[in-house]
């Protein structure tokens, strides 16, 4: 199994977050993660991700454990993530942004970068290469030289994604990444990530934007209070009591 | 008539730029957001044959003492700049590494006769020990508590020296500490130390510039803009940071050594917490995220301090409300605010008179 | 010698000096209660307090209790005065610029201390009676005793300023979300303006107290600033139980310590307690409101 969470719990300070969480996404799928605000979304990513250790439970990447490991660890065995609140470098032009995405796949150490040794160099003009496709793919390619905080919300999301992608990940978490986009821009966003999964790329994404979710995912996840309420296909998920319940309130 | 008032502004359209190309010249970058160095341009051209011709031109000795004061202060400040001005990150101790360098320098040279090319490098890897070994447990901490740690190891580090006399002479210090010397030449005036240090500076600035342009550049921004993100693309927060606080450290061990042979003495008073913070005063007055940037501020701190020594008891007091005043007014840095000031003064003055002009 | 005899005594002195870090602590965490900044300069305050005391008291004339009242109304008013020069002009600064800010505050007042009121170290009189009177064979001076009282009036009306009014409710709001309470009509700037002048009146008292045992130099202020920070930090940063907590602990450990280590490592102790506590539990002994110890 490609992405396999086994009977996580996790507790902040009392409140359990995630009661016994357990599902799978299998390689090559769009997977959505939903929810109401609070249901647990976040905090799944965060532990699959590496930011946190579950209390209990088991995670499993592409027949390796990878509970506890720390974050780093998890993005070099090709575990990406975009992060809900937006986390691109400001500081850095769009070029350099993906360039960081890069980091692991480009060689060199401190001693060797600063003392430019000729390797160094190539790595980096190919490196630049690849950078400027995958802003092209991503329609940023115009504003490569721009910094990064010059740019639009919408193109700033996008700059995220690019970022992730440059890792060559075989499997990507997007934590709301239509959240702040206008319908236009997440309707061009769906169409990014359904080429993506044409790619061959795996997708687990948490989403509120149902008519997106329900378009591109393979198979959805429901969550309420800590809960899986629900897992399946979307049309199957769409007609669940429970779910329909966790959304719109008891009648 | 039209093609007067034509001729007129062509002229005037040449003042303005070649002001302004001038002016690029010897401010420091701009700064108003952290700008990354792409390639080497005519400005560091500019810069390296000011360098290195200046103190031929100028030949008072008392300017060649400050310009290799200046420098040492350099070599810190750019030390500092790849952890502070880069990677985010504060310390309040890079005086303490610069008195580990100085102090093996002189213990290596008076006591075992070390020649000083050899205790140069013993005092860069001595401080990147040092560095490495508090680095590591220190560098979890962020912001404020950081500051504290790296300035409670500063005081920590100098009560040890007052407390070790047989080692580092105490509160007296070492003596006779001697110039610097490498394949026979002896650097023993101001003129020639001038041109020892600010050598190890241009090389320790390319490496600096090569580390920028690098991945390891970009990983050291990131770090600074979102560690989340950093560690979302492979980024090992933790190993960067120590990375980053063991070459500033190693540089201020270089500086140390350097003071050492230049100035003959170490003492504990040099190396107090004042020194790192007049060394972070340069980093953030010369814009963070700016390579050159401080280095001018290392040589504008240094004359300042040169300058009000004449005031003697008043100069502390007074070095606080400038301490105080710059930070108010150039928290971006020094040529920031000094070049986008410039810039719109020379462009109102520019657009005033065609106003002028036009209202004929 | 026997060291077991000397550690009673040793245990005496340390609550004396615990008193001090204490009520500096409480300096600091009254000011980063509301602002989430720490002030470098507090030790200054504690300076000054002694400071101009000895003058008002010795130049100028004034009876004890006259002089030590004047001398903290000025030593607030310095504070305020450091919150509208320095702080407020920099309230959007980032944190290296603040942190440099008060460190130039600091130095400020230090060295033109020593430009006004000279280089040697002073002292004030004692309180009360000058004979220490013996409680078994600890010899405790007056002085000590009127330094704890100080303390714990000092924690006591700081927690009814911060628990029990308005406006001390209003303080701590400001500080931990800072837009609601812009919101709800409290100046977030009026507010750091005020917990900088209590702080400061902390400080001096602190200083008053402090004086007639120890000397009070214009050096005096940085290192016993540090300490007081330690104190709060050790005992659970942001707490004012804390940094009672923290300063009679720290006070405790660096007097028992002489016993065991030459004298002139002592102030080195009160660093490694800092590295310790950052290292090990940053949120200090009691915990923390402020740090989130998730991410640590």
């Amino acid at each position: 199994m490609f992405l396999s969470v086994e009977e996580i719990v996790k507790h902040y300070d009392g409140v359990r977050a995630l009661n016994r969480i357990s599902l799978q996404v299998r390689k090559g799928t769009v997977k959505g993660l939903m929810g109401p605000n609070g249901a647990g979304k976040s905090t799944l990513f965060h532990l699959i991700s590496g930011m946190e250790s579950p209390d209990s439970g088991r995670i499993w990447f592409q027949e390796r454990e990878i509970t506890g490991l720390r974050i780093h660890e998890i993005s070099r065995l090709g575990v990406g993530r975009t992060f809900q609140t937006l986390q691109i470098f400001g500081n850095m032009t769009v070029v350099e942004n993906v360039l960081t995405g890069m980091h692991m796949r480009i060689k060199g150490g401190l001693l060797s970068s600063g003392l430019s040794l000729p390797w160094i160099r190539k790595g980096e003009e190919a490196a630049m290469k690849e950078a400027k496709e995958i802003l092209e793919r991503l329609g940023l390619f115009g504003r490569w030289k721009w910094f990064a905080s010059q740019l639009s919300y919408g193109e700033q999301r996008r700059l995220e994604i690019a970022r992730g992608l440059a890792a060559k990940p075989d499997l990507l978490l997007l934590d709301e990444p239509a959240s702040g986009l206008t319908y236009p821009e997440a309707k061009q966003l769906a169409q990014t990530l359904s080429r993506l999964k044409e790619a061959g790329l795996t997708l687990f994404l948490i989403e509120h934007h149902m008519g997106m979710v329900m378009e591109i995912a393979d198979e959805v996840a429901v969550l309420n209070n800590g809960e899986l309420l629900a897992e399946g296909p979307p049309d199957v998920v769409k007609k669940d009591p429970e779910v329909i319940e966790a959304y719109m309130g008891k009648k | 008539m039209v093609d007067q008032v034509h001729k007129e502004f062509r002229r005037r359209d040449l003042l303005y730029s070649g002001a302004l190309w001038l002016l690029s010249l010897i401010i420091p970058d701009p700064q108003l957001h952290y700008r990354r160095e792409y390639r080497f341009r005519k400005r560091d051209l500019f810069y390296l044959l000011t360098i290195l011709l200046l103190p031929l031109i100028w030949s008072d000795p008392h300017f060649h003492h400050i310009m290799v004061l200046g420098g040492i202060h350099g070599i810190l400040a750019l030390g500092l700049t790849l952890f502070l001005g880069y990677a985010g990150q504060i310390s309040l101790g890079q005086a303490a590494f610069f008195g580990i360098g100085a102090y093996t320098t002189a213990i290596l040279t008076t006591r075992y006769g070390f020649p000083s090319f050899l205790a140069f490098w013993a005092s860069a890897l001595t401080a990147f020990l040092f560095a490495y070994l508090i680095g590591r447990p220190i560098l979890k901490l962020k912001g404020y508590f950081l500051a504290l740690a790296t300035l409670g190891f500063g005081e920590i580090f100098l009560v040890m020296v007052r407390e070790s006399p047989r080692l580092t002479g105490g509160v007296i210090g070492i003596f006779d500490i001697p110039f610097f010397s490498f394949a026979g030449f002896i650097f023993d005036t101001y003129l020639k130390q001038y041109y020892l240090i600010w050598g190890v500076l241009m090389g320790l600035v390319l490496f600096s510039k090569n580390l920028i342009r690098s991945k390891m550049g970009r990983a050291f921004l990131a770090v600074a803009a979102s560690e989340d993100g950093a560690s979302a693309v492979g980024i090992d927060v933790s190993r960067i940071k120590l990375g980053v606080f063991v070459i500033g450290a190693a540089f201020a061990g270089l500086a140390g050594s350097l003071f050492a042979s230049v100035m003959s003495t170490a003492n504990p008073e040099t190396f107090s917490l004042n020194l790192s913070v007049l060394i972070v005063m340069m980093v953030i007055l010369g814009g963070m995220g700016n390579l050159y940037g401080p280095i001018a501020g290392a040589i504008f701190l240094t004359y300042l301090i040169d300058g009000l020594s004449r005031y003697q008891e008043y100069s502390l007091p007074i070095y606080g409300v400038i301490l105080i005043l710059l930070l108010i007014f150039f928290p971006d840095g020094i040529g920031t605010r000094l070049r986008i000031r410039l810039i719109y003064l020379i462009s109102y003055w520019g657009r005033k008179r065609r106003r002028e002009k036009v209202e004929l | 010698m026997d060291i077991w005899a000397t550690l009673p005594q040793l245990l005496s002195t340390g609550i004396t000096f615990g008193a001090i870090y204490a009520l500096v602590g409480l300096g600091f965490v009254t000011i980063a209660r509301a602002s989430q900044i720490i002030n470098f300069a507090q030790g200054e305050f504690v300076m000054l307090g002694g400071m101009i005391t000895f003058f008002l008291l010795n130049k100028i004339h004034l009876p004890y209790p006259l002089a030590a009242l004047f001398a903290i109304l000025i030593v607030v008013l310095i504070g305020f005065l450091m919150h509208l020069l320095v702080i407020y002009p920099l309230r959007k600064a980032s944190l290296p610029i603040l942190l440099m800010a008060t460190l130039g505050a600091s130095l400020f007042l230090s060295s033109t201390s020593a430009l006004l009121f000279g280089t040697l170290p002073k002292a004030l009189p004692p309180f009360s009676a000058r004979a220490p009177f013996e409680i078994g064979n600890i010899s405790v001076s007056p002085q000590s005793l009127w330094v704890l009282v100080a303390a714990f009036l000092t924690l006591f009306s700081l927690y009814l300023l911060s628990h029990r009014t308005l406006l001390g409710k209003a303080m701590e709001a400001s500080s931990t979300d800072p837009l609601g309470a812009d919101l709800t009509g409290i100046s977030r700037n009026l507010m750091i303006f005020l917990a900088f002048g209590v702080s400061a009146g902390i400080g001096s008292v602190a200083g008053i107290f402090i004086t007639p045992i120890f000397y009070v130099s214009y050096h005096s202020g940085i290192l016993i600033g540090l300490k007081g920070f330690i104190a709060a930090a050790l005992g659970g940063w942001g707490k004012h139980n804390g940094a009672i907590l923290g300063g009679f602990a720290l006070g405790v450990l660096e007097s028992l310590s002489v016993a065991f280590i030459p004298s002139g490592y002592k102030d080195a102790i009160a660093f490694i307690v800092l590295l310790l506590i950052l290292y090990i539990r940053p949120k200090g002994i009691l915990g923390s409101p402020f740090i989130d110890s998730r991410r640590w």
